[in-house]
C-alpha cells in the first residue's frame, strides 16, 4: 500500500482493461499509474476511444481491470466482489452520465432518492428535496423525467450523485447532450456542489475550457496517459 | 440489504410496464381458470353427492342378489328393522308397431313397489305421482325415458306389448332419485310396479334378474358389519353410503383429473409464453437494470426487484383466473339443479383454490426464474457500452437447486391432485420425456439447418440465417406448436386406426346380433330355426349362468393379491357357461381341453392373461358360488381370449356336471354374410319368443363410437387448447422481438427493399419455421401413437393420408398468416422514423 494513501484517493498502478469479443481483443486502457488527491478536481481529455469513460468507469468499479491495481483510501478495490464493488459504489461514488440514465417510471424527487433507497438508509425526501432545490428543480419535485428538459434530467442526475455524500463524484461528458447554455450552467453547478460537498471529482470531457477548471487535466490517447498537469 | 424496501422500489420501477405482460397475464388465466374450475365444479359436486348419498342410493343400504329371490327370512327381518322398498331389474326388448312400422329397442326395466322410493321422489312429465302412473295397476301404467319415447316414436297413452301383457305409457321421467348409484349399462329405463312386471311373465328361471331391496334400519346399531353378518352364506351384496359414495366420487375425482391435466398441460405450454414475456420484459428493462447496478444495487437485490413485479403480475392473473374458476359451479348450479340434484347449492371450496394457486405459483416460478436470474448478468457498463440484447441465461447452481425444488414441489403436487403415486410418475415421466423428445428434434433440425448452406444473397439463404441468429425466437415458435400439433396428429393416427379395427371387425369377424335370455328349452328350436335357414347362418350357443369366485387355492379373494388389470374379475359377478366340447376357433395357451365324455371332479378353462394376472396355473384349485352353492373347479387349461372380436368370449368354461341342471339361461350369436337373413332370422326369434332380447354389433358398436367420439372432441379441444397456447407464445414473441424487426426492416428500406420483397421474406422465414413444427410433430405424433397403439390398444398401426397432409399444414398457415397480421404494420412504417426512434 502506498504511503501517501491518506492524500490519495484514488490510486492506479499499471492498469490495464481489454475486452473481448468473438474476433479479437481490443485493449483499452494500456497501463495507466494515477493518484488523485482527496477533495481535489481532475479532468481526463482526449479523443473519443482514447479509454477516457473506461478509464472513469474503471474508478466507479462499473469496468473491471484486466492488469494492475486501484486503491480507494488505500483499499484495493481490484479484489472486490460484484456486491462488494456495489456496496463501494453506492457509498463512496456519485456518477454522473452524459446521457442522465434517469429512470423513466420514477419521478426527479423518487430517482433523486434511488440510491439511499438502494442502500436502505433513506427515512424521507428532505435531503432529496433539498439537493432538487439547490440545483433549482423546487417546482419540478413530482415531474417524471420525460416531463423534463435535458438540462433539467442533467441536474436530476446531479442531484442524485450527491444524495449519498459521497467522496467521489464520476461525471462522464456531463454536459455532451446539452446546448451550450445548459452546458454552461450545469457545469458550474456541478463544480459549485463540489465544494459544498468537499468532494473528489473526476470529469471526462473533450471540452478544453471545461477542463481548464479543474484542479489538475490529465490527457489520454490510446490508453495511455500522455499528459499530467 | 438492511432497510433496503425492494417492494417499494420494484412497485415504483413497474409503473407503466403493465402492457408488457398481457401475454404473461393470458397465460397464466387459461391454465388456472381450467384447474380452478374443474377443481371447485368437482368439490361441489362430491360435496353434494355426500350430502345426498342416501337418497342416491334409495336408503341406507341397498342389499342385492342375482337370479333368486332373497330368502324370505332376511325379506321379513329387514321389514321387522326398517324401511323397505323393493326393487326389481332386468333387460328386455321393448317393442313398438305404431303406424305399422316395427321397431324394437333393448331397455333397462325396474320394476319397484308400493314403498318406492324411501327417499327423495320421482319427477314425471306431465307433473303426476307414482299412484296416478305406475301404481295405478288397473291399466299397467309405465314411465319411459325421453330416449325410449324418441327412440320407439312413442307418445303419452299409447299402448305397446310387454311380454305377455299389454303396457300404457304414461309420462316421461325426468329425474329418478336412486339412479345416479345405478349406472344403466345397456338401453333406457321403462319403469313400472312389480305387480304389472308380474303380468308379463318375463321373469323365468334363469333370467338374468336382479333383485334389490332398499332398507333404512330403525336403530342405529344396524351397520353394514351387521347386515354382512345377516347375508352370509347367502348370494345376497350389501351396498353401505359410503361405498356407493366411493364408487362414484372415484368417477367424478377421475374425470375431474383428465380435464386438471390438461389445464396444467396448457399451464405448461403457457409457462413457454410466460418465460419469453419476462425475458422480452428483462431486455426492455436492462438500461433500468444498468442504472440500479450503477447506483449500487447488488444482484440479489436487482434479482428481488424484477421477482417480486413478476409475483404481482402473476397475483394481478391469477386472481380473476380464481374467481372465474370458482363461479363456474354458480353458473352451472341452474343446470345441475334440473339434471342432478333437486337442492344443489353452489359452494367455494378452498382446496381447488390452493391447488391451482401453488399450480400458478410453480409454473410461473419454474418459467421465470431463469429470465429473471439474467439479471445478474447485466452489467453497469452497458450504460455505457452497448451489449447484445441476447443476455445469456447460464443459471447458477443456486437457481439450478431451486428449480431441483420446485420440480419436486410441482410433483408433489401432482401426487395431491392424482392421489396416485405411480399414475403421477407416469404423467411426470410422460411430461419430461416429451419435452425432451420435442427438445431433442427440435436442436437436430436446427443443427442440421446451421450445417446446410445455399446460395449467397439468395431468399433461402438469407430466411436460413435468420432463423438460426441468435437473437430469434424461431426455436421457441417450434417447440410450443408442436406440443398442439404432435397432441393433434397422435389422436387423429389412433382415432383412425381404432375405428378402422372396429369397422374391420364388424364387416370381417364379429357377428351380427346377439340373442340373450334364451330359455334351455328354447335353445333347440332356435338351432332349428337357423339350420333350417336356406342361406348360409352360424348360430353359435352357449348356456350361462353368474356366479362369483370367493377362493383361489383355499385362499379368499379379499385376501388375495393379483394384478390390478384383473381385479374386475374378482369384484362382481362373472359369467360362467360349460361344455365339453373344445369351443370352435379357441386357441389354447396352456394344458389340452378335457375328454368328450369327462364326468369327473369340476374342471374349469381360463383365459391366459387373466390367469396371469390372478397369479394361478394348471392344477391350481378355484372355489366358485353360483346360486348360493359353492363349487370347485381346478384349473386345467388356459385359452387366448381375444375380446376385440366380439365374439361370445367366456373367461370360465367348466366341464359338464351336475351344475348343467342349475336354472340357467343361454347366450347366442349369429352371423350370416346376408344381412337380410340375418335380421329377419333374429326377428323370428324374438317374435317368437318374447322373454329373448337380441343386441346388435352394429348398433352397439354406433353407440360405442358415439362415446368414443365425444372422448375424442374432448381430447381433441385439449389438442386446440394446447395449439391456442402456441398462438399465445408467438403473439409474445412477436411483441418481444417487435422493436428489432421494426429496425431491421428500416434499415431494409433504407438499403432498397421494397415492402413487397420484405413482405415475401418474412412469409417465408415463417412459412419454414411452420414447416418445421409440422415435421417434428408428424414424426412425434406417428411415434406416440404407434407405441400407444402398438402397446396399449394392441390395434395396427393405420394413417389416413389426407387428414394427415391437412393437419400438417394447419401449423404454418396460422403462424405465417397470424404473424404477417401482426407485422404488417412494421412493413408499411416509414424508415427514417424507425431508425430517429432507434438512435435516441
Amino acid at each position: 500500500m502506498n504511503n501517501n494513501s491518506k492524500k490519495h484517493i484514488i490510486e492506479l498502478e499499471n492498469v490495464h482493461v481489454s475486452l473481448k469479443n468473438n474476433v479479437e481483443t481490443v485493449n483499452i486502457l494500456k497501463g495507466i499509474n494515477l493518484k488523485i488527491l482527496k477533495d481535489n478536481s481532475i479532468s481526463v481529455i482526449g479523443e473519443s476511444g482514447a479509454g477516457k469513460s473506461t478509464l472513469a468507469m474503471t474508478i466507479a468499479g462499473l469496468e473491471l481491470i484486466s492488469k494492475g491495481k486501484i486503491f480507494f483510501k488505500g483499499v484495493a478495490i481490484h479484489d472486490l466482489e460484484e456486491d462488494e464493488l456495489a456496496n463501494y459504489r453506492s457509498k463512496n461514488v456519485g456518477i454522473i452520465f452524459q446521457s442522465f440514465n434517469l429512470l423513466p417510471s420514477m419521478t426527479a424527487l423518487e430517482n433523486v432518492n434511488l440510491p439511499n433507497q438502494i442502500s436502505g438508509v433513506l427515512i424521507d425526501d428532505k435531503k432529496g428535496i433539498e439537493l432538487l432545490k439547490s440545483v433549482g428543480l423546487k417546482k419540478r419535485l413530482n415531474h417524471y423525467p420525460h416531463q423534463l428538459s435535458g438540462g433539467e434530467q442533467q441536474r436530476v442526475a446531479i442531484a442524485r450523485s450527491l444524495i449519498s455524500s459521497p467522496e467521489i463524484i464520476i461525471a462522464d461528458e456531463p454536459t455532451g447532450n446539452l446546448d451550450k447554455r445548459n452546458s454552461e450552467e450545469v457545469m458550474k453547478l456541478i463544480f459549485k456542489l463540489q465544494s459544498d460537498f468537499a468532494s473528489t471529482l473526476i470529469l471526462v470531457t473533450h471540452d478544453e475550457t471545461i477542463a481548464k477548471q479543474c484542479n489538475k487535466i490529465i490527457k489520454l490517447d490510446n490508453g495511455l496517459i500522455v499528459k499530467d498537469e | 440489504m438492511n432497510n433496503f424496501k425492494f417492494w417499494k422500489l420494484s412497485i415504483k420501477e413497474l409503473r407503466g410496464s403493465f402492457n408488457e405482460f398481457k401475454i404473461v397475464i393470458t397465460s397464466i388465466f387459461l391454465g388456472i381458470f381450467i384447474i380452478s374450475a374443474v377443481g371447485s365444479l368437482s368439490e361441489n359436486l362430491k360435496f353434494e353427492i355426500n350430502n345426498q348419498r342416501s337418497q342416491l342410493l334409495g336408503g341406507s343400504f341397498e342389499l342385492s342378489t342375482t337370479y333368486q329371490k332373497f330368502p324370505q327370512k332376511i325379506k321379513k327381518w329387514l321389514e321387522v328393522n326398517g324401511k323397505v322398498a323393493e326393487v326389481i331389474e332386468l333387460r328386455t326388448m321393448l317393442s313398438s308397431n305404431k303406424n305399422l312400422i316395427n321397431k324394437r329397442r333393448l331397455v333397462e326395466l325396474k320394476a319397484v313397489d308400493e314403498n318406492w322410493p324411501l327417499i327423495g321422489s320421482v319427477s314425471i312429465t306431465p307433473n303426476q305421482t307414482l299412484n296416478q302412473t305406475i301404481n295405478n295397476t288397473n291399466v299397467n301404467g309405465v314411465l319411459i325415458d325421453k330416449n325410449v319415447k324418441n327412440q320407439l316414436s312413442l307418445d303419452l297413452g299409447d299402448t305397446l306389448d310387454l311380454g305377455d301383457s299389454r303396457i300404457v305409457i304414461k309420462g316421461i321421467i325426468k329425474k329418478e332419485p336412486d339412479r345416479m348409484f345405478s349406472f344403466a349399462t345397456f338401453g333406457s329405463r321403462v319403469l313400472l310396479s312389480i305387480k304389472t312386471l308380474q303380468k308379463t311373465n318375463l321373469i323365468v328361471p334363469g333370467s338374468l334378474v336382479k333383485y334389490k331391496i332398499k332398507f333404512i334400519p330403525n336403530k342405529n346399531n344396524i351397520n353394514l358389519s351387521y347386515l354382512n353378518k345377516l347375508v352370509e352364506g347367502t348370494n345376497i351384496t350389501v351396498r353401505g353410503v359410503n361405498s356407493s359414495t366411493n364408487n362414484f366420487n372415484n368417477f367424478i375425482e377421475r374425470t375431474s383429473l383428465f380435464i386438471s391435466m390438461v389445464g396444467l398441460i396448457t399451464l405448461l405450454i403457457s409457462g413457454i409464453g410466460i418465460s419469453n414475456g419476462v425475458k422480452g420484459y428483462i431486455i426492455k428493462k436492462i438500461k433500468n437494470i444498468a442504472i440500479l447496478k450503477s447506483l449500487g444495487a447488488k444482484n440479489m437485490q436487482v434479482f428481488l426487484i424484477y421477482l417480486f413485479q413478476v409475483m404481482v403480475i402473476f397475483l394481478l392473473s391469477i386472481i380473476p383466473a380464481l374467481l372465474a374458476g370458482i363461479s363456474i359451479p354458480f353458473i352451472l348450479s341452474p343446470i345441475i339443479s334440473s339434471e342432478l340434484f333437486d337442492t344443489f347449492q353452489a359452494t367455494i371450496f378452498l382446496k381447488p383454490i390452493i391447488i391451482s394457486f401453488s399450480f400458478g405459483l410453480i409454473v410461473c416460478l419454474l418459467f421465470t426464474i431463469i429470465p429473471i436470474s439474467s439479471t445478474y448478468e447485466i452489467k453497469p457498463i452497458q450504460l455505457i457500452r452497448h451489449a447484445a440484447h441476447n443476455i445469456h441465461n447460464e443459471s447458477s447452481k443456486k437457481i439450478k437447486i431451486f428449480i431441483f425444488f420446485l420440480i419436486c414441489f410441482l410433483s408433489y403436487l401432482i401426487v395431491i391432485m392424482t392421489n396416485d403415486i405411480k399414475l403421477s410418475a407416469y404423467i411426470f415421466t410422460s411430461i419430461f420425456v416429451s419435452f425432451m423428445i420435442l427438445s431433442t428434434l427440435t436442436n437436430i433440425y436446427f443443427y442440421i439447418l446451421k450445417k446446410i448452406n445455399f446460395k449467397i444473397g439468395s431468399l433461402s439463404e438469407f430466411v436460413r440465417k435468420s432463423i438460426i441468429s441468435k437473437n430469434s425466437f424461431s426455436k421457441t415458435i417450434v417447440v410450443s406448436f408442436s406440443i398442439g400439433l404432435s397432441l393433434l396428429i397422435s389422436l387423429n393416427i389412433i382415432e383412425e386406426s381404432l375405428d378402422n379395427k372396429i369397422s374391420k371387425t364388424i364387416n370381417q369377424e364379429a357377428p351380427n346380433h346377439f340373442l340373450i335370455d334364451i330359455q334351455p328349452n328354447q335353445i333347440d328350436t332356435i338351432n332349428k330355426l337357423a339350420s333350417s335357414s336356406k342361406d348360409i347362418l352360424f348360430l353359435n350357443s352357449q348356456p350361462m349362468l353368474r356366479g362369483r369366485i370367493t377362493e383361489i387355492n383355499d385362499i379368499k379373494v379379499e385376501n388375495l393379491k393379483v394384478n390390478k388389470d384383473v381385479e374386475w374379475v374378482l369384484k362382481r359377478d362373472r359369467a360362467f357357461s360349460w361344455t365339453n366340447e373344445r369351443p370352435k376357433n379357441s386357441k389354447l395357451i396352456s394344458g389340452e381341453w378335457w375328454k368328450k365324455d369327462y364326468n369327473g371332479p369340476l374342471l374349469v378353462s381360463m383365459g391366459d392373461k387373466i390367469a396371469k394376472g390372478m397369479n394361478v396355473k394348471i392344477g391350481d384349485n378355484i372355489r366358485f358360488n353360483i346360486l348360493g352353492r359353492n363349487f370347485e373347479a381346478t384349473i386345467y387349461n388356459t385359452r387366448e381370449i381375444i375380446w376385440e372380436n366380439m365374439n361370445i368370449n367366456f373367461i370360465f368354461v367348466l366341464s359338464e356336471s351336475s351344475l348343467t341342471n342349475a336354472p340357467h339361461t343361454w347366450i347366442a350369436s349369429t352371423t350370416s354374410e346376408n344381412k337380410e337373413i340375418n335380421n329377419n332370422f333374429v326377428e323370428k326369434v324374438v317374435t317368437t319368443f318374447s322373454n329373448i332380447s337380441s343386441i346388435s354389433i352394429e348398433e352397439s358398436y354406433k353407440a360405442i363410437k358415439s362415446i368414443l367420439n365425444l372422448l375424442i372432441i374432448i381430447i381433441n379441444s385439449i389438442a386446440l387448447i394446447t395449439l391456442l397456447s402456441g398462438v399465445i407464445v408467438l403473439t409474445g414473441i412477436l411483441d418481444v422481438s417487435k422493436k428489432d424487426k421494426l429496425y431491421e426492416i428500416a434499415i431494409f428500406k433504407i438499403l432498397g427493399a421494397s415492402p413487397k420483397k420484405i413482405s415475401l421474406l418474412w412469409l417465408y422465414e415463417y412459412l419454414i419455421i411452420g414447416l418445421m413444427a409440422s415435421l417434428i410433430s408428424l414424426l412425434i405424433g406417428c411415434l406416440v401413437s404407434f407405441i400407444l397403439l402398438y402397446f396399449v390398444f394392441n390395434v395396427d398401426f393405420y394413417v389416413n393420408y389426407l387428414t394427415l397432409i391437412i393437419l400438417s399444414f394447419i401449423v404454418p398457415i396460422v403462424i405465417t398468416v397470424f404473424s404477417f397480421f401482426k407485422m404488417i404494420k412494421l412493413v408499411l412504417s416509414k424508415p427514417l422514423q424507425v431508425l430517429r426512434a432507434h438512435n435516441h
